[in-house]
């Protein structure tokens, strides 16, 4: 399962967790994670805990899910990258979009 | 073979349901006792199938050969040639297409039985027969004929298609090409590595001289690979290459392309990119890098100044949100600009491990005297992934700052226009207040000239002469910068910062233009002339040397190049007015234009 | 032996049905390959061929089968496992059997014929 997903206790939150490889066949999934929620969500936490790698899918898909959320009054957050994650976040200035922590 | 509409050539699913009708078939019986032949014959005439007879092995050969039945039914002892063989032979003949072949046999043993099978047989009908089992079996494998008949067709269509679409791609791939990496990139001041058209990975690398000297370069790496990715890279092309030879500066530029991107790309595609202008006569070079790995100034005093992306890629951010902020530097003959796409850092070698941008900038420090960057990059990939042709899938782009060199005609590359322009007009154009830190006339101001025919061919000339007066004009006129600031490093960026400061408050300033143009036979004389809010100089009548000497200060080198160009140049005014005039002709028959 | 019928009655009334206007036609060929068949086996027996009586004697037994006269394709049976096992005294009285026979279910599918 690579893509997995959460909701804080209120239900505000969705976390969505990618394990391993973030990169075109997980495409289908990461969609299914967000937009099949019934409940609004508030906020959403994108997981990098376990993502290995990220390649430009994968920031395009970060794109859509901010889109989804609402475009700029959106909340996403991209937490627990690796170093090779946060680098590749940093080159296409990711933090001018979203909150990384 | 009579087929049900349920088994019609179409990718729908019902046509390859496991539960697909049986239809009446045309069977082939071969049978040596006349007798028995003639009852099997007619039991399966009774079920509406079609029926062929024969009497031996041999017989039986022939007839599949000529016949094409769908199914076989063969008793297993026959004279001449046995049951077994001409089932062997049968099949041989058939090749991929699936004939049953159900042998009828009153043998009892199970070996016996088995041989059959061994021979090629799908399956065996005992003597006697069984109506009822013979019904069933024909059927079961009527229905099977079905399904394998519709796989194939299925098959062969997705084959089809499949090839279709390999050679839209090729097509495809072509046009890309034709866009992909274009412009000037021969240029002689330019070296660059591209992937071959077989890889297709999008990537894009454009090059154009302006009008008035300086280059622009915008090296590009779209989401995605294939098809998609090089969708994009034909507006940007036309952008790209239409707003250059109009004269538009790389702000401008960037603002439209990211702007058509985010037109034209859906949410979650978008393009890294880099775009550069060097400008050997300013002595400067500007970068704007969102998204590519660190660019590089490669000093020719030994300096290493990184480029690194500051920006979100294009096509991500809305227009009000774009950021067209642009790094300045300075550069001098000899200095070079490196750029390129993530694969190159990302290239692998054989253990997997990566190049890393670590090791671009090793290469970059340690070069010699007399080392090409590009040289000794690509020497040092190579080395590293033990590949001939060291990764594929990467863009990488080299280019050496020249002095200002001649002005450059690009009229070549400006598309001739079918109308003929008007001969003579008045033209008074005036940008003020907020609209000269904002607004840049000079390609409207080019446009409206290039009307004229006669001066399509001298765009390069008449853009530097607008340029010139333009910079003068707000720089020195409105701004009041001097350009001895320029003449140090730290003169250069305190000159920007400072001309970025005074363009916030320039309220109640202006540049006029005003352009008249009269056409003579053969020929035409363009005026132009310039004047500004400034406070000009003060005009010292008494002494021409310190008139001239002050002229040449204001104006800085732009005067000498507006002497060389104009057939003539006046300053009127307090000084703070310029009016050059500018004659052209169109070439004698037969001679060649300059 | 005796409990095996002559006839099939059922088997060659479902004949008929699956013939039908064929099944005098059917019959005549029986009769005819089947008297075909009866030389064979005697040359077999005469040459003393265990081979070809075995496969002879399969034949008749299948054909008589199919048309529904188990007592006489019963008695091809014999003479086929006679054939099989390579003996051949024995197989003289059993061909008489089997003549006489053939000749009972002539007349009696000639007469069922009508």
């Amino acid at each position: 399962m690579s893509v997995s997903t959460r909701r804080s206790d209120d239900g505000q939150v969705l976390m969505i967790q990618v394990h391993g490889r973030f990169d075109f066949s997980t495409h289908q999934a990461f969609r299914d994670a967000y937009e099949h929620s019934d409940a609004p969500v508030k906020e959403y936490v994108v997981d990098l805990t376990h993502t290995t790698y990220l390649d430009s899918s994968a920031l395009g898909m970060l794109l859509l899910l901010r889109d989804h959320a609402g475009g700029d009054v959106a909340s996403v957050v991209i937490e627990n990258c690796n170093a090779d994650v946060r680098r590749i976040l940093s080159i296409s200035n990711f933090e001018q979009l979203f909150s990384i922590r | 073979m009579q087929m049900c509409d349920a088994s019609s050539p179409s990718l729908t699913s019902s046509s390859c349901s496991a539960f697909a009708e049986a239809c009446t078939v045309n069977l082939l019986i071969a049978e040596d006792s006349h007798g028995d032949r003639m009852i099997l014959a007619a039991l399966l005439r009774r079920l509406g199938h079609q029926v062929y007879e024969a009497s031996d092995g041999l017989e039986a050969v022939a007839m599949f050969v000529k016949l094409e039945p769908d199914i076989v039914l063969m008793d297993a002892l026959m004279p001449t040639m046995s049951g077994m063989d001409a089932a062997r032979r049968i099949k041989a003949l058939a090749g991929t297409r699936f004939v049953p072949v159900i042998f009828i046999t009153s043998l009892a043993s199970e070996r016996e039985q088995a041989g059959c099978l061994e021979a090629g047989g799908d399956d065996f009908l005992l003597k006697p027969y069984s109506r009822v089992i013979l019904e069933a079996k024909i059927s079961a494998y009527s229905r099977m004929l079905n399904l394998h008949r519709s796989v194939m067709q299925q098959r062969d269509q997705i084959r089809t298609q499949n090839e279709q679409m390999l050679s839209e791609q090729r097509l495809a791939r072509r046009v890309f090409d034709n866009v992909a990496h274009t412009g000037c990139l021969d240029a002689s001041n330019i070296r660059y590595h591209a992937s071959p058209l077989s890889i297709f990975n999008g990537d894009v690398l454009f090059a154009a001289e302006r009008p008035g000297g300086g280059t622009l370069i915008f090296m590009g790496d779209f989401t995605g690979h294939g098809l998609p990715a090089a969708i994009g890279a034909m507006p940007v092309a036309e952008v790209f290459y239409g707003m250059a030879a109009k004269g538009f500066g790389a702000a401008d530029l960037l603002t439209e392309i990211n702007q058509k991107l985010r037109n034209i790309l859906p949410v979650g595609m978008f393009c890294c990119g880099a775009l550069f202008e060097a400008d050997g006569k300013q002595g400067s070079i500007r970068v704007w890098n969102g998204g590519l790995p660190d660019g590089w100034l490669v000093r020719v005093n030994g300096e290493r100044v990184a480029i690194p992306s500051m920006h979100l890629p294009l096509g991500v951010q809305p227009p009000e949100r774009f950021d067209v902020t642009m790094e300045l530097f300075p550069a001098a003959t000899g200095d070079y600009v490196v750029l390129m796409t993530d694969g190159f850092p990302e290239s692998c070698d054989a253990q997997g491990e990566r190049f890393g941008e670590d090791s671009v900038r090793q290469v970059l420090e340690g070069l010699d005297a007399g080392d090409h960057p590009f040289d000794a990059l690509m020497a040092r990939l190579q080395a590293f992934t033990g590949h001939p042709d060291p990764a594929d899938d990467m863009t990488l782009c080299c280019l050496e700052v020249g002095i200002g060199g001649g002005v450059t005609d690009v009229a070549e590359s400006t598309p001739e226009s079918a109308l003929s322009g008007s001969g003579s007009w008045h033209c008074v154009y005036e940008v003020r207040d907020r609209a000269l830190a904002d607004f840049n006339p000079l390609p409207l101001l080019l446009h409206i000239c290039m009307e004229v025919p006669g001066l399509r061919r001298k765009s390069g000339d008449v853009y530097t002469i607008l340029s010139e007066l333009y910079s003068n004009a707000l720089e020195h006129g409105v701004l009041k910068l001097s350009s001895e600031w320029k003449k140090t490093a730290e003169g250069f960026s305190l000159y920007y910062e400072e001309r970025m400061r005074r363009l916030s408050d320039t309220q109640g300033h202006y540049v006029r233009f005003t352009l008249d143009h009269e056409p003579r036979v053969e020929a035409g004389r363009l005026r132009i002339r310039c004047e500004d809010s400034g406070q000009g100089f003060e005009r010292q009548e008494n002494t021409m040397g310190a008139r001239a000497a002050s002229v040449h200060e204001y104006a800085g080198r732009g005067m000498g190049i507006l002497k060389r160009l104009a057939k003539e140049v006046s300053i009127c005014g307090s000084g703070n007015c310029i009016e050059i005039v500018y004659d052209w002709e169109f070439p004698a028959q037969g001679a060649t234009s300059q | 032996m005796n409990d095996i019928p002559r006839l099939d009655e059922e088997a060659l009334a479902e004949l008929q049905d699956v013939m039908e206007d064929e099944f005098g036609v059917l019959i005549e060929t029986y009769l005819a390959d089947s008297r075909t068949r009866i030389s064979g086996l005697k040359e077999a027996a005469d040459t003393g061929d265990a081979e070809r009586l075995r496969k002879a004697a399969h034949s008749l037994k299948g054909s008589c089968i199919n048309i529904g006269v188990p007592k006489l394709g019963n008695l091809c049976f014999e003479l086929e496992v006679l054939g099989s096992e390579g003996r051949l005294e024995g197989a003289e009285r059993l061909l008489t059997a089997v003549e006489q026979e053939f000749e009972e279910v002539a007349r009696e599918l000639e007469n069922f014929n009508q």
